[in-house]
């Protein structure tokens, strides 16, 4: 979110999707590259701190893991709240967990607005051969939304890392833009398109404003 | 702890140089990605760098294994295991190093390469300077004043900043109720703090060169403050978490007999959580945050130890939230929202870092699972009269005979699966999915059919004459036919014999009946509050107060699932209120221990018209009281209930612990306080708890009351029980009633009015004999011989005579006086019995009292005798009477007056002229 005084960006990015599509393996992968996965402590499989220096410029991600399972919907907002980006996650060869994504994109936007840079992975490509979800209309939504699709397999270690990069280097060209134009940015109303409701209102609302 | 340590390696000016003076070597290092070490800029000395230099600390990954073993262009071989980076070297130990963090670097065209910042540099012969900065991280309080301390070389900053602190609880004597101003006050404080530590100028040239050290010593200066801080800081967080508390407490105790497969969590995580529930448990004896979110940290780090088979089990996030809520259900802390609010909102030294640190997520993390288990997403609909178990019993396949097998899912019973339509279990089933009238046939059958069994066994004879009792055309092939087919009432054939024999030996299920944890059918409807069962069950004559294993009955079942109708229900029907369990908890425990308010009224108010009596304050096997419970999970209205029907919050527990102990916030304490307004200050003192709330430490009252305590030798709840002893007492005087007055000050009140009507002489004769024990003479000792101390005295330093002079009970100031009560007492304001007898008018006391030997000349705290009291009063029957006993008229009170002066300027004439009389006569 905030920037150091060194200038080292700090952005939070949440990991977003059904149970069983890939969330953690992702995760794994990306940070197996870096040191032995025989030494991962705990919270490393659910939290993870990246270090990136993109061109000159500092990225400190903070990478949170979430919960899969449908019980466990309601607690999004407490994750994803102050996030920079979302990895939404799907499995190619199910459809219902790319419905899951469109939820989840929905969600985002209404609660975040414009603020969160969304990345849209459809994940285990390995399997190509079982895909369900039609690559067009993956993409198509994707453009729609106006979030970046990336194919990944953990398994294989492909698009991993290239998800990642692209994300964070949307943050800071995002975060530049809001910088630049912050002093106007007070007064801006964000657009929500969407047939849903108003943002709630509802008294145990408290939680997203923290 | 990876993240911890910082700098930036663009700056670094061994980086710089590689980069800027050796840019062939720099550029093939990028495009055959070898990892690039750089050492932390405080290792480094300022001598000029040799290509030497750079080539060691170039790593070029070996083909076999890449990930763990390098070697640097130097020809050196590099193992990086566990984040320590060895060096072989030729001659003697290993060289080691840290990596301190890792960071990936892209360039314009997006070509990657790492670069790992490492602790010392890779040279065995580098005489690096040894200025080792304390890259430790902090993990107690004790690293932090240890920091502290050694880095400023002295204590003087601890001192400063605990004067600091010690101020602030000075000039604020009440913290805000709320958090937002709290924070803010606090937040004032911190930086306050800060800024203390960092005039000392060694603190600042040390955080100067280093940005790590700054960070460090922030968070040192918060803990010590929090540290400091803490007691006078949690009590206002719990006081405004009071109602989410309370809340949370109700939805926990009610899930408490959760088990982990009820949680969906894996089972290679079971054998670790009993260890990781310890740790968690212990998070409310650390003050500061830091050690908080360490504790979760750990507990949370303890899940993911090798099983037996040495197997690393990977937490997942998948499976972090069930472990967690599952963690935080079984700790039995009481308090679990305020420590969420004061994690997430008393972390100042990580404000300017973002909110995405670990810390962050550990704390978003206990956050989404308080939510979690607020929401009721484990338990269903949060309102349990309402609460209607999940089933797959519906109207259609209770007919299908063989889908119901699978509905089982419950643990009540796996006794008997024969494939019988009417097993137990079955029973159970149709209870928990409501199916009233089908129960009830069932039973009623199986009644009919056991009635008949056993009167076929005392007179088969009489079987005939039965069969038109019954109406039973709906059951066609009903067992009580069975004795109408046999040939004979008393055939013996062997037609006969086997169908007998088959009715005896069926197994179906009565209203009695119970399953292998002795539950009968009316505990599993009371469990489930199927009040309409219940009725039913009872009609048929099931018994109310069965107990099963844990000697519970159905009673303890409803009112801990908070069913108010089946409890009443079962009231009603005889239950036995005070029934105690396997660990001796009565229905109240269970109502009062799982926040059932309905389900405490429902007890306490039927106890109280049925003029049944309800043991309030009955213990259970760890000595525990409603209240105790009630108090320490924060339930308000139950504990406000409970008192005003007579619970008593000064009982100690196994533990020596009183229900004061346990209020963690001012909410329950005002309740439980509210049945003893006068002990309030008393209890301040001795309980070391509430006493930061509002203690006046020197007042007269206090220093007296600590005294008591010293007496009492500790024994909180007997001297407790004396001042409201004494309370009574004194209110007993000012009612009037002598009677009361003398029993409770164990006075035999009785023998002192025989003494009165008795002649003179039989008060002074001697025992008939030294030895004697007749009635008479032991009437006479007993009057002497109370052990009662008389001159005891309330908060005010009121004794009973004073009271008794006050309220003009003549009698009862003769039978004190009688029983050697100090005549010249004096209360807090230095009055004795006299002044308030005079005051108030009470001429014959007054008498009374003089004659006892009472100081006429006696002065209060003002400078006052008897006589200016009655002079300002302007009451002339005292004035009479004192002024016959030769008061001393010149005496001055404390605004240099005399009596008569007093009478003057009140315009009292006759009191004056009364004076003046006197002296004249004089």
């Amino acid at each position: 979110m905030a920037t150091a005084p060194s200038g080292t960006h700090n952005f939070k990015v949440v990991l977003l999707g059904e149970g069983c599509v890939g969330k953690t393996s992702l995760l794994l992968r990306y940070i197996e590259d870096k040191f032995n996965d025989k030494h991962l402590t705990t919270l490393q499989a659910t939290f993870l701190n990246k270090r990136l220096n993109i061109n000159g410029k500092r990225v400190n991600l903070s990478i949170w893991d979430t919960a899969g399972q449908e019980k466990f919907h309601a607690l999004g907002p407490i994750y994803y709240r102050n996030s920079n980006g979302a990895i939404l996650v799907y499995d190619i060869t199910d459809e219902d967990s790319f419905g899951k994504v469109k939820n989840w994109v929905k969600e985002l936007k209404k609660m975040l607005g414009s603020d969160i840079v969304l990345t849209i992975a459809g994940n285990k490509i390995d399997l190509e051969h079982e895909r369900t979800v039609p690559l067009e209309e993956a993409e198509s939504y994707a453009n729609m939304v106006g979030a970046q699709h990336f194919y990944t397999s953990a398994k294989l270690n492909q698009g991993v890392e290239e998800l990642f990069l692209d994300l964070t280097r949307t943050m800071i060209e995002r975060y530049e833009q809001n910088s630049q134009t912050d002093v106007n940015r007070t007064s801006q109303v964000v657009v929500v398109d969407d047939e849903a409701a108003p943002p709630q209102t509802s008294c145990c609302s408290g939680n997203k404003t923290n | 702890m990876d993240g911890t340590y910082d700098e930036i390696i663009s700056d670094n000016p061994f980086f710089v140089e590689l980069k800027t003076e050796y840019v062939n070597l720099f550029q093939h290092c990028i495009t055959q990605s070898w990892v690039i070490c750089v050492p932390r800029i405080g290792s480094l000395s300022t001598r000029v760098f040799t290509v030497e230099d750079f080539c060691a600390h170039l790593l070029v990954p070996s083909d076999e294994l890449p990930e763990t073993h390098y070697s640097t262009l130097t020809e050196k071989q590099v193992t990086v295991t566990n984040k320590v980076i060895t060096l072989e070297v030729t001659k003697g130990l290993p060289l080691q190093s840290h990596i301190l963090f890792e960071e990936t670097f892209y360039t314009e065209d997006f070509i990657k390469y790492k670069v790992w910042c490492i602790e010392t540099p890779l040279e065995p012969t580098a005489n690096f300077s040894d200025n080792t900065i304390s890259k430790e991280y902090l993990t107690s309080i004790n690293d932090c004043i240890d920091l502290l301390w050694t880095q400023a070389a002295g204590r003087q900053v601890l001192d400063q900043i605990e004067h600091s602190v010690q101020s602030f609880l000075k000039s604020h004597p009440t913290l805000p109720v709320a958090v937002a101003p709290l924070r803010d006050t606090v937040s004032e404080l911190y930086t306050q703090c800060l800024q203390i530590a960092l005039q000392n100028r060694r603190l600042r040239d040390k955080s100067k060169s280093c940005k790590q050290v700054l960070e460090n010593i922030k968070l040192a200066v918060e803990c010590y403050m929090q540290h400091l801080l803490f007691d006078a800081l949690f009590k206002p967080i719990c006081t405004c978490c009071a109602y989410e508390d309370s809340h949370l407490n109700k939805k926990i105790r009610n899930m408490c007999d959760i088990q982990l497969r009820d949680l969906d969590i894996k089972k290679e995580l079971y054998h670790a959580v009993p260890r990781a529930k310890q740790i968690l448990s212990k998070i409310d004896t650390y003050n500061t945050v830091l050690e908080k979110v360490l504790c979760v940290k750990q507990a949370l780090n303890a899940i993911n130890k090798k099983d037996d088979s040495n197997n690393i089990v990977l937490l997942t996030a998948d499976d972090l939230l069930p472990v967690f809520v599952f963690l935080v259900i079984k700790s039995g802390l009481p308090n679990w929202y305020s420590q969420l609010t004061y994690m997430k909102e008393f972390r100042f030294s990580s404000a300017g870092k973002g909110d995405a640190d670990e810390s962050a997520f550990l704390i978003t993390t206990l956050e989404a699972v308080i939510e979690h288990i607020q929401s009721g997403a484990l338990t269903g609909s949060p309102d349990p009269e309402s609460y209607y178990y999940e089933s797959n019993l519906t109207e259609e396949n209770v007919n299908g005979t063989r889908e119901r097998k699978n509905s089982l899912t419950e643990s009540i019973s796996t006794s008997d699966t024969n494939g019988k339509e009417e097993t137990l279990e079955y029973i159970f089933e149709l209870i928990k999915a409501n199916h009233c009238e089908q129960v009830q046939a069932i039973l009623q059958k199986n009644q009919k059919h056991l009635k008949a069994m056993q009167l076929n066994e005392n007179n088969v004879l009489k079987i005939t004459m039965e069969n038109n009792l019954t109406d039973d055309d709906d059951d066609d092939d009903s067992d009580t036919e069975i004795y109408h087919k046999l040939c004979h009432p008393l055939c013996n054939c062997k037609k006969c014999c086997c169908k007998i024999s088959k009715n005896l030996l069926k197994t179906s299920p009565t209203v009695t009946s119970r399953d292998s944890h002795g539950l009968t059918a009316l505990h599993v409807a009371s469990i489930h509050g199927k009040a309409n069962i219940v009725e039913s069950l009872i009609e048929m004559g099931a018994e109310v107060n069965a107990t099963d294993l844990n000697e519970c009955t159905p009673l303890h079942y409803a009112s801990s699932r908070g069913h108010q109708n089946a409890l009443l229900l079962l009231l009603h029907t005889g239950a036995n209120i005070n029934k105690a369990n396997i660990d001796k908890n009565t229905p109240l425990h269970m109502a009062v221990n799982n926040g059932h308010l309905n389900c405490v009224k429902a007890l306490i108010y039927f106890a109280e018209h049925s003029r049944r009596k309800i043991r309030i304050n009955c213990v259970n096997e760890s000595g525990n009281t409603p209240l105790h419970l009630a108090s320490k999970w924060g339930y308000e209205g139950i504990a406000r209930l409970l008192i005003e029907n007579g619970a008593e919050p000064s009982l100690q527990n196994r533990y020596n612990k009183t229900a004061f102990d346990y209020a963690h916030n001012l909410k329950i304490l005002q309740v439980l306080k509210s049945c003893t307004p006068n002990l309030y200050e008393y209890i301040h003192i001795t309980s070391k708890d509430v006493k930061s709330l509002n203690c006046k430490p020197n007042s007269p009252v206090g220093v007296k009351l600590q005294k008591l305590k010293i007496n009492e030798n500790n024994n909180v709840s007997k001297a407790v029980e004396n001042l409201k002893l004494i309370d009574r007492i004194l209110k007993a005087i000012s009612y009037g009633d002598v009677k009361l007055a003398c029993f409770y000050m164990n006075i035999n009140y009785s023998a002192y009015m025989d003494m009165k009507n008795k002649p003179e002489t039989s008060q002074q004769s001697a025992p008939c004999h030294p030895l004697c024990e007749c009635s008479v003479c032991k009437k006479n000792t007993d009057s002497y011989s109370s052990d009662f101390d008389i001159n005891f005295t309330d908060t005010n330093g009121f004794t009973a005579l004073h009271y008794a002079a006050r309220y003009g009970s003549d009698e009862l100031c003769k039978i004190l006086i009688h029983n050697k009560a100090n005549v010249n007492c004096i209360n807090k304001k230095n009055q004795t019995p006299l002044h308030l007898a005079a005051l108030n008018n009470k001429t014959y006391v007054i008498r009374l009292l003089l004659d006892s030997g009472a100081n006429i000349n006696a002065i209060d705290m003002a400078g006052n005798t008897p006589l200016h009291d009655v002079c300002a009063m302007g009451n002339i029957g005292a004035a009479k009477v004192l002024l016959s006993y030769n008061p001393d008229l010149s005496m001055l009170n404390g605004a240099d007056k005399t009596a008569l002066t007093l009478a003057k300027e009140k315009v009292h004439l006759t009191i004056i002229d009364l004076i003046d009389k006197y002296t004249n006569g004089i």
